[in-house]
């Protein structure tokens, strides 16, 4: 009995330091947060003024400035989180299978493969900028392979029409590794036997791939497209270091508009509409996670 | 032999998709600013060193470096020491409310970074921390608590029991077991939590902008930033601050890239 006791405190003990921050940096901020999100303040005067759920429907249809921004946003947000995971998927399975294929420089190209997404930060993304610009080594290469056509004399970036579908080629090409990486340790788990059967029975690479393959892994496609909804959702560091919502808000998302909202509206009374425009992510995340939890449990 | 020349195919054009960006990067750290700006030409006409050199010294970028060493190296002692007591707790000591707890750290990683950010700068503020390196480390540890608890917990559940026994025998402490048997026996998954938390933070952006004010303390983000506000950035400057970012990691990547990969399999099947 004493013993148990002791143990228990020991336990306790341990987390201290963790439960220490969590209390602090986790529950306060959180709950702060939602109460926020209740208020209307410009994060200088001394008290918040409680406008109760006014500022989610400031935000949903009331507020004739803020309500355009945030459909406009969400519809951008909705675009990526089609575009980044099916491209992540796309070319992560592919590549995976090509892979598995090879034995000679399998461990090489993998390194290499990975540095997109080890790197992945505001270094890399001045460096897609270089590259895209309207002088960029991809208008230059274009134009020497012949495909002038498709050069952007603006930049990649600076053109309404294909900022966003630039950043989401951007924003996948850091993803795609840990796709390859997961769908490469999903085939080599597979019963080599199973590929043999489907051999013997007479059917094709592709056959087998659409066949036998696809559907073993569905499991790990359902994961890669869940880390990747998430990451669309809340990640905006590239949209904010690359083009700040521009050209004219056709690449703002929903976690952009949060922070601008927050941290570069001067003195506007807009820090209840960050933490409420952020309490909806917070909740289409919940969702999104609950999905996730269903998907997986049914299909294994 | 058709199907394995089409995986070389393959393989091949994606290894000039993954290497693009950081192929340009180095032609424009390595060129001056009259060939920078005349675009094209991957191998610089008359390339240069002084690019660097400039950047390095002149543009504080030896003084942003350290700065990004100390905060990182900060947060991932700060991580290791708070989460791998934590991780010995879950895995190994039976206490009421176990599972709650572990339950309620993993939760975390459903909220969205960006919901609690500002919570966060005011709550620096309120405790005297905002503009100072103490207030960015605090949240970096946080922010890593789901991952690291899940690792490490999983990391310590996978020593034998029978060593903790043994130990207790012997009249070893609990702190004594956990810092002389648990620890290193896990030294995989300390590397792994050590790298995921060392390289998101080493490129950290987004909270540090809002938090550090001083040019004194600004980490390399921050440097390469301010080299881009002006109107017309000096893409070789750029290129070449870029160039310091990323070595380091690519460096550490390399040397340590298995723990990595057991880190990320690992985080998606727990």
């Amino acid at each position: 009995m004493r013993r148990r006791a002791r143990e228990a405190l020991t336990g306790y003990a341990f987390l201290l330091p963790a439960l220490a921050l969590f209390a602090v940096l986790g529950v306060y901020t959180i709950v702060y947060g939602l109460l926020l999100s209740f208020a209307r303040w410009n994060g200088f005067t001394a008290h918040w003024s409680w406008v109760g759920i006014g500022n989610y429907l400031d935000l949903l249809y009331r507020d004739a400035a803020q309500a355009p921004q945030v459909r406009s946003a969400a519809i951008n947000t909705a675009v990526i989180m089609v575009g980044i995971p099916l491209l992540t998927v796309v070319a992560g399975l592919p590549l995976a299978l090509a892979l598995n294929r090879i034995t000679r420089l399998r461990t090489a190209l993998r390194t290499i493969f990975f540095l997109p997404y080890v790197t992945a930060g505001v270094a890399v993304f001045y460096a897609w900028s270089y590259v895209l610009q309207p002088e960029g080594s991809v208008n230059w290469l274009l134009q020497t392979l012949g495909l002038g056509t498709l050069a952007q004399p603006q930049g990649f970036l600076g053109n309404p029409t294909t900022a966003l579908p630039t950043l989401i080629v951007v924003q996948a090409w850091s993803a795609i590794p840990v796709a390859m990486l997961l769908y490469l340790a999903g085939l080599q788990a597979i019963d080599p036997e199973v590929l043999d059967a489907a051999r013997v029975d007479g059917a094709s690479g592709v056959r087998t791939v659409t066949a036998v393959i696809w559907p073993l892994l569905r499991p790990i496609t359902a994961a890669v497209i869940m880390l990747n909804l998430r990451d669309a959702l809340q990640g905006f560091q590239l949209f904010l270091v690359v083009t700040n919502g521009g050209p004219g808000g056709h690449t703002n998302v929903l976690g952009l508009q949060t922070y601008n909202l927050a941290f570069f509206s001067d003195l506007r009374p807009t820090l209840g509409l960050s933490s409420a425009l952020g309490w909806m992510l917070f909740v289409v995340a919940l969702v999104l996670a609950g999905i996730n939890v269903r998907v997986l449990r049914s299909r294994t | 032999m058709k199907a394995r020349v089409i995986a070389y195919v393959i393989l091949a054009i994606y290894t000039v998709v993954s290497v693009y960006p950081f192929a340009w990067m180095v032609s424009a750290a390595f060129k001056n600013s009259t060939d920078v700006f005349a675009g094209g030409q991957l191998i610089p006409a008359h390339p240069t060193l002084s690019t660097f050199a400039r950047t390095w010294g002149e543009l504080d970028f030896v003084r942003y470096f350290g700065n990004s060493l100390v905060v990182t190296a900060a947060t991932t002692a700060g991580v290791l020491v708070v989460y791998s007591l934590a991780g010995y707790a879950f895995a190994v000591l039976r206490f009421p409310g176990r599972r709650l707890l572990y339950a309620g750290f993993l939760a975390l990683l459903f909220v969205p970074g960006i919901t609690v950010l500002l919570p966060v700068v005011i709550l620096q503020q309120q405790l005297g921390l905002l503009g100072t390196r103490l207030g960015i480390i605090l949240p970096f540890v946080n922010g890593t608590a789901p991952l690291s608890i899940l690792l490490l917990t999983n990391g310590f559940r996978s020593v034998p029991s029978e060593l903790r026994e043994s130990a207790r025998c012997d009249g070893a402490s609990e702190f004594r077991t956990f810092l002389s048997i648990y620890l290193p026996a896990s030294r995989p998954a300390l590397v792994t939590v050590a790298l995921l938390t060392a390289v998101p933070t080493w490129n950290e952006y987004v909270l540090t902008r809002v938090s550090l004010n001083d040019p004194a303390l600004f980490t390399l983000p921050l440097g390469l930033q301010s080299l881009t506000s002006t109107t017309a950035p000096q893409y070789n400057i750029v290129m070449a601050a870029s160039l310091i970012v990323v070595v380091p990691v690519v460096v550490l990547f390399v040397l340590l890239q298995r723990y990595f990969v057991n880190g990320l399999v690992g985080a998606v099947k727990g």
